[in-house]
């Protein structure tokens, strides 16, 4: 009875550490955002996109210094 | 400064998220905003903050950093309080032409502010952005890619020597001092109080919490800094000639894109009286610098925008960053005394100016007489 007691809190303590210790890192981040601005090959894929209709960042008639 | 590529101004370093634990493990979208579940880049980028510390440093980085995060909107750099105190002293008072001026203000001088972000995690909006380091937090912000990025064209340019004949400033050529060494992290964050011009900023940079010992007998040069006291500003002698600006007129092109022109700056070293004399500035002499104005600024949006243009001088009090302990002015006592040619004198100042530099323009009577 009394090792059958253990048993069941080690596997308590087990499960209780496996749902609460945190992964390296956050699981909250492994997300949408993550998967595209950490991989370059997706970004300049999606910025050669965007450019296509974007227009100029600054202006041709500008001169001089600011 | 040349803008990063597209990509690289979104790209997040893995190694971001995994290893700075305070940041890292804040889920993107806590503070950008946005849907992070969303596949479809275009949908799950609405309503996204691409500077969530940008209008309201306190409901993101002032969660954690409160002292930063609550003086933060007094500080000139979000609050650009001098633009706005200037425009007042120089524009035309009808209602309806201060209307036009506010939104050329806003589409031309006023998107210049800065931000907890635009110096800690990117460029600044005015380089087109991008971030520093893959979203790693710069405590200390880098000084060419942000600081500099902003106060380039002159400050940048003096500090570092790029004019022709001209030496960098000795704090940068012999202790490769940066920016923040004497414009402190508390000067940056605001002390809470709103200030009308950064020389009125309290904590504000002072050549004397390092230099304390010229006035005593442990300085080479104890007598002439004891002589000079309080009458000429410490840049007089030790600065190097300095950019000046003339012009400026804003506008759109025809695909509605906001541009700027300026005539070509000019290098100049001009002595004039001072306009901001005080307890913390008693100098009589002080050099001054022609900025980027002119009357017609604003004739695209309105004209007769600015008709009170002589309020405020166009020569204004200046503290350039191109020191050295030996300059032209400190190497003789005639280089200065009796020397016309380096004080702002009425002649230096076109017909339409005068009136507005009046109180700065040397007169011949007050030129020191030659040893």
């Amino acid at each position: 009875m009394k090792s059958l007691r253990k048993i069941l809190l080690i596997a308590c303590l087990l499960i209780t550490g496996i749902l609460f210790i945190p992964l390296k890192g956050n699981s909250d981040n492994k997300d949408q955002c993550v998967e595209c601005h950490t991989s370059a090959k997706k970004l300049i894929q999606i910025t050669r996109e965007i450019a296509k209709t974007k227009p100029p960042a600054k202006s041709a008639e500008q001169e001089g210094v600011g | 400064m040349e803008p990063l590529a597209p990509h690289e101004k979104l790209f997040v370093d893995t190694d971001f998220i995994e290893n700075d634990e305070n940041h890292g493990e804040i889920p993107c979208s806590e503070c950008h905003g946005g849907d992070p579940n969303d596949p479809n880049w275009e949908t799950a980028h609405k309503g996204l903050s691409k500077d969530p510390s940008y209008t309201d440093p306190e409901k993101t980085c002032g969660e954690c950093h409160d002292h930063a995060g609550e003086n933060y909107k007094n500080s000139l750099h979000y609050n650009l309080k001098p633009y706005h105190v200037l425009l007042d002293k120089r524009a035309n008072p009808d209602k309806k032409v201060r209307e036009k001026l506010n939104s050329a203000m806003d589409t031309h001088c006023l998107s210049c502010h800065s931000s907890c972000g635009q110096c800690h995690i990117s460029r600044p909006n005015s380089v087109e952005g991008g971030l520093l380091s893959g979203h790693f937090f710069q405590k200390k912000p880098l000084m060419k890619q942000t600081c500099t990025a902003c106060h380039g064209s002159r400050i940048g340019e003096e500090y570092s020597g790029s004019h022709e004949g001209l030496e960098p400033d000795i704090h940068s050529q012999k202790y490769f001092m940066k920016c923040e060494k004497c414009h402190t992290a508390e000067e940056m964050h605001g002390d809470g109080k709103i200030y009308n011009s950064r020389y009125d900023v309290e904590n504000g940079p002072m050549c004397l919490k390092c230099h304390e010992k010229i006035y005593t007998d442990k300085s080479k040069a104890r007598a002439n800094h004891s002589l000079h006291k309080d009458k000429i500003s410490c840049y007089v002698c030790h600065s190097q000639s300095y950019i000046n600006c003339y012009s400026c007129h804003v506008g759109k092109d025809k695909n509605g894109i906001s541009y700027f022109k300026t005539k070509p700056p000019a290098l100049n070293f001009k002595i004039g009286l001072n306009p901001k004399k005080s307890l913390k500035r008693p100098e009589n002499y002080v050099t001054l610098r022609h900025i980027p104005i002119d009357k017609k600024l604003f004739d695209f949006y309105v004209k007769d925008g600015l008709t009170q243009m002589n309020a405020v001088p166009t020569w204004k009090l200046t503290t350039p960053h191109n020191i050295q302990r030996i300059t032209k002015q400190n190497s003789g006592c005639n280089n200065c005394h009796g020397n016309s040619s380096i004080f702002l004198l009425d002649k230096d100042v076109s017909s339409e100016e005068k009136d507005s530099n009046r109180n700065v323009i040397v007169p011949e009577s007050m030129i020191p007489v030659k040893q």
